[in-house]
């Protein structure tokens, strides 16, 4: 049982860890979101299909409720569709640009129904139940390098950046989570990031 | 770099994982605008946020796709835009898909109707109560959570716009740049189901081409709502092919 940990997917599943075929698979993407912005649809399902399952994870990560999820998930996607012209790939990478409509479509989701209670009870509900999700094979080599990156971190840093990336909340609300200040909250989170971002070779 | 815009620097981790709201997030986008290294330090941040994203990854239930590409079909993409710094996410306070979209549309609507009520003259004061009442079905209609908007243009011209919720029965009828109607004539309002036509009454206006909203009540899953060209005064059953027909309730 030496290999159980080994990615059984072959070299394929090594794709988005491979900065050189990572590149390219995002100049792939970020081709296509061109055609998408011409009114291609044949691209958009060919974008649809390379980042629906990214695009639902986060947003259900997000907002736990699958429903919520589902709806949310599917604005994003037409967000996608709308907006491709306003996509410019000197600014950013395909994939970036769309996780970050997803998130931020999320956290507004988490944020205009912050005063009602029943998010944390569905929070809590779901945490009970457990996570069990199918989680994507090919993402597992990326999931084990974030971890990594991420185990390199001080706790609170990462702390920090977990409230606010998967649970949508905003800085105030980590400091008080934390029990610690507004602006150490704010550098926590920067400086966390930056060693993210070296850690992974985001370039 | 003063002491100001050195905190704002600070919070390009904040802006990356979409933790800052309000009044601050606004500031820091105006900051953002005039801040080079700040932005360049975003879009890595930003990059690194979405690799966390990634490893979240679940597929998505497979009636989505074909959901997402219906939608797709029937939606107008935006152009591009001047090349704005901030262009890389959408507008950030979109309206909701399935949930406000009839909402937002009911808003306009609302909008519209409220200029109506303001531009018909209101003589009297008994006419002055029946406004606001009539005011208060129509805003109840369009404030219903499953208020939706259906929406055509009229073979003699301008447009009818209706927002309906199946819930209350309801529906408001508003139209706009339809012709005044010749000598003698007006426009009837109708709702029309297996049973016949009843009538909901006639489609009032002035000179501009607006009519003031009508109420129509009792709305059954699978009506229409016509409008006709009538005789003065209108009549008990359409004599006239409608102009416009729309569902009422799907």
């Amino acid at each position: 049982m030496c290999c159980m940990n080994s990615p059984s997917t072959g070299s394929q599943g090594q794709q988005p860890v491979d900065p050189g075929r990572a590149q390219e698979h995002g100049q792939v993407l970020a081709g296509l979101l061109a055609q998408v912005a011409r009114g291609d649809h044949a691209a958009f399902e060919a974008v649809y299909d390379q980042l629906a399952a990214s695009v639902f994870g986060v947003v259900r990560k997000v907002l736990r409720d699958p429903a919520q999820s589902e709806e949310v998930a599917q604005e994003v996607m037409l967000d996608v569709w709308r907006s491709a012209s306003r996509f410019d790939s000197s600014r950013g990478s395909a994939v970036a640009w769309v996780m970050t409509i997803a998130h931020r479509r999320a956290v507004d989701r988490v944020r205009s129904e912050n005063a009602s209670a029943a998010r944390e009870q569905k929070v809590a509900v779901d945490q009970v139940s457990g996570d069990d999700v199918f989680e994507l094979v090919d993402t597992a080599l990326d999931r084990q390098r974030v971890r990594r990156c991420m185990g390199s971190l001080t706790t609170l840093q990462a702390e920090s950046i977990k409230l606010a990336y998967y649970q949508g909340y905003t800085y105030p609300q980590v400091a008080g989570l934390l029990g610690v200040a507004l602006g150490t909250v704010k550098t926590r989170i920067r400086d966390g990031l930056i060693r993210m971002r070296d850690c992974l070779g985001v370039t | 770099m003063s002491v100001e815009s050195h905190q704002l620097h600070l919070l390009t981790g904040a802006y990356a994982v979409d933790a800052l709201t309000g009044a601050e997030l606004d500031e820091f986008e105006r900051h953002l605008k005039r801040c080079a290294s700040c932005t360049e330090e975003v879009r890595g941040l930003q990059e690194t946020a979405a690799r966390l994203g990634l490893t979240t990854a679940v597929e998505p239930p497979a009636w989505m796709r074909g959901q997402v590409l219906a939608a797709v079909s029937r939606t107008r993409q935006l152009p591009p835009s001047g090349g704005r710094l901030l262009a890389r996410g959408t507008p950030r306070r979109v309206t909701r898909l399935r949930r406000s979209l009839p909402r937002s549309a009911a808003a306009v609507a609302l909008a519209a109707v409220i200029v109506v009520l303001a531009v018909l003259q209101v003589n009297t004061r008994n006419q002055l109560e029946q406004t606001q009442q009539g005011s208060r079905a129509v805003a109840a209609v369009l404030s219903a959570p499953d208020a939706h908007l259906e929406t055509s243009s009229t073979t003699v011209g301008g447009t009818v716009t209706a927002v309906i919720s199946a819930r209350d029965r309801e529906a408001v009828i508003t139209t706009a740049d339809m012709p005044t109607p010749a000598a003698a004539k007006v426009y009837q309002l109708w709702v029309m189901g297996v049973s016949g036509a009843r009538s909901i009454g006639l489609m009032s206006g002035n000179s501009t081409g607006v009519t003031s909203p009508v109420l129509a009540a009792d709305v059954q899953p699978g009506d229409r709502l016509g409008i006709t060209v009538e005789p003065a005064g209108g009549t008990k059953q359409p004599t006239t092919a409608p102009i416009v027909v729309l569902a009422a309730n799907d």
